[in-house]
């Protein structure tokens, strides 16, 4: 049950997509996001779905799996969507209730919300489930070193949070195996009201935090063990570079999105 | 339900984890087991054999991808009511239970499973205070926080929470795992006694021969999600070389009959257990080659 959560999960394959420099990617990814905010033509978000199925599909996912990670942010997008449709001033077309009205361009801004968050969603999934956690990390942590400069502490911040996400799957996992050893001892998690419901949660929680500070107090002396001391002279197995395919990929996006900003201009 | 019904049965059980994603795994293939009323089943197997996938199957943790599992000769999951029952009858204890400890007491951790239940507080009471008793706790433990008990006793506590639903079917997944020699045995005893007992019927996932031989009235091997060889532990270790196929040893009595037997020694090497060995040894130095 837990085991589906799909987003911000990663998914090993062998494509373009996957074999892209983590960097370049997450620089692609940030334009993207950039561009789906100042667009706002029937065109350019044409021209950008179209984009963003492309590499769903050069990269080899399938499209359930994109589908099922927008399931969890549905009722952000209904809501988004509900809340243009009715509160966007200008030409009515429809009254209902005496007091709800849909206007012309409220159908316009709602269509084109939910189609921009489900393209935001569509395409920073595809960043995650594309690129492992680690990676993610290493290329956040590579992107933001200049600030090394200014004391902002890069190094720990990226470690962090590669040890929050490498923790997110166990966790998981641990809650899982909680939930099913007291399920053996007749809880019940479905039933009863609210109050009830979060009643029953107390036999999983506690477990789970102890374990949590375990597993953390266990790491930080296994880390230490193996001296580990921050960003102190310390090496990478993987060293990121730059090879041709990373610069004609990127060339290509690059000069995709100039091309619709200038559709976007002459429309 | 009548006596003759097999209090467990597994048809044709075919489980898949994360069907329809690049991580669908198999970990059950068509598995089917019979375990009768008042039994002691051993379930051997190598990691990732697909043992702790079939036991979750037997209290309704886990539901089948395919086949059907029946307690008491009626399929566990014909009603959510149903469900709900069977996990009372079938005790489960996981791995490492005491990482699911919480009660702020051992009395109101061990006093979860017959809340659920929902019996009296007097009832509630008297089955919390017998399990402890049980898995031979002292009784001023019963007021002191799980929390602050050695390892050992927060497996025992941990035992203690499942055998006070006084179930008919006790499945151990590994119970003696990170145990120290003597707490290992103090527990195994402790599961023989119920049995003999209370006579319950015990499946006890294990990876070690030694263990299962000396336990079980049968044991069923597991190998990559099948049930790969069942029978009773001297008609199992006849299969020595298939046992070591699937990452499996003979017990260690027995390796060193065998060897003996090799080495032109004519003791009986059908022994699993020391005092089945020494008996084979003592009967050889008489004269007398089989025990």
């Amino acid at each position: 049950m837990l085991k589906d959560i799909t987003l911000g999960q990663y998914f090993p394959g062998n494509s373009i997509v996957h074999k892209l420099d983590p960097r370049v990617k997450i620089i692609l990814i940030a334009v993207l996001i950039v561009m789906l905010f100042v667009t706002n033509t029937l065109i350019a978000y044409l021209l950008l779905a179209g984009f963003i199925l492309l590499t769903v599909y050069l990269s080899k996912l399938s499209f359930r799996m994109i589908l099922r990670g927008l399931k969890p942010v549905l009722v952000i997008i209904l809501i988004t969507g509900i809340l243009n449709l009715f509160y966007t001033p200008g030409v009515e077309v429809l009254r209902l209730f005496g007091v709800l009205s849909i206007t012309r361009e409220g159908i316009f801004t709602a269509i084109l919300m939910v189609t921009r968050l489900i393209l935001l969603i569509a395409g920073t999934s595809i960043l995650t489930y594309t690129t492992s956690p680690m990676q993610l990390t290493d290329a956040l942590e590579r992107l933001f070193s200049p600030l090394k400069a200014l004391h902002v502490p890069v190094h720990e911040v990226a470690m962090m949070m590669s040890i929050a996400l490498r923790f997110i799957p166990l966790l998981v996992e641990e809650t899982d195996k909680i939930m099913s050893a007291q399920r053996a001892r007749g809880a019940d998690f479905d039933t009863g009201n609210l109050l009830q419901r979060g009643k029953a949660l107390v036999p999983i929680l506690i477990p789970l935090f102890v374990s949590a500070f375990r597993r953390a107090d266990e790491l930080a002396t296994a880390m230490e063990c193996r001296l580990y001391q921050g960003d102190k002279r310390r090496t990478r197995l993987r060293q990121m570079t730059l090879c041709p395919m990373d610069g004609i990929v990127a060339g290509v996006c690059v000069a995709f999105f100039l091309l619709v900003l200038y559709l976007q201009q002459t429309a | 339900m009548s006596e003759n019904t097999p209090i467990l049965q597994v048809k044709n059980l075919t489980h898949i984890y994360s069907a329809g994603t690049p991580f669908e795994h198999k970990a059950l293939d068509n598995v089917n087991l019979t375990v009768e009323r008042g039994e002691f089943v051993a379930l051997i197997g190598h990691t990732g054999s697909g043992k702790s996938t079939l036991i979750q199957h037997l209290n309704g943790l886990l539901r089948p991808t395919r086949g059907t599992v029946l307690f008491d000769g009626r399929d566990i999951f014909e009603s959510k009511a149903r469900l709900r029952t069977v996990r009372f009858h079938v005790g489960l204890l996981f791995q490492y239970p005491e990482y699911q400890l919480f009660g702020e007491t051992v009395e109101e951790d061990v006093a979860f499973g017959p809340g659920n239940m929902g019996l009296d507080n007097y009832e509630i009471n008297r089955r919390v205070e017998n399990s402890l008793r049980l898995v031979g706790l002292p009784s001023d433990v019963a007021s002191r926080s799980p929390f602050d008990l050695s390892g050992g006793q927060k497996r025992r506590v941990a035992i203690a929470g499942v055998l006070a639903m006084e179930p008919d079917v006790l499945i151990l997944d590994e119970p003696t795992a990170g145990l120290d020699p003597r707490a290992h045995d103090e527990i195994l005893e402790l599961i023989r006694r119920l049995h003999r007992k209370r006579g319950t019927t015990i499946i006890l996932v294990t990876h070690s021969m030694d263990d299962a031989a000396r336990m079980a009235d049968r044991l069923c091997v597991m190998k990559k999600g099948a049930l790969f060889l069942t029978g009773k532990p001297e008609e199992i270790f006849q299969h020595a070389d298939a046992l070591e196929q699937s990452g499996l040893a003979l017990p260690q009595v027995t390796q060193v009959m065998q060897e003996l037997a090799r080495r032109g020694i004519a003791v009986n090497p059908a022994c699993y257990t020391v005092e089945q060995a020494a008996q084979a040894i003592l009967a050889y130095r008489k004269g007398d080659p089989l025990c």
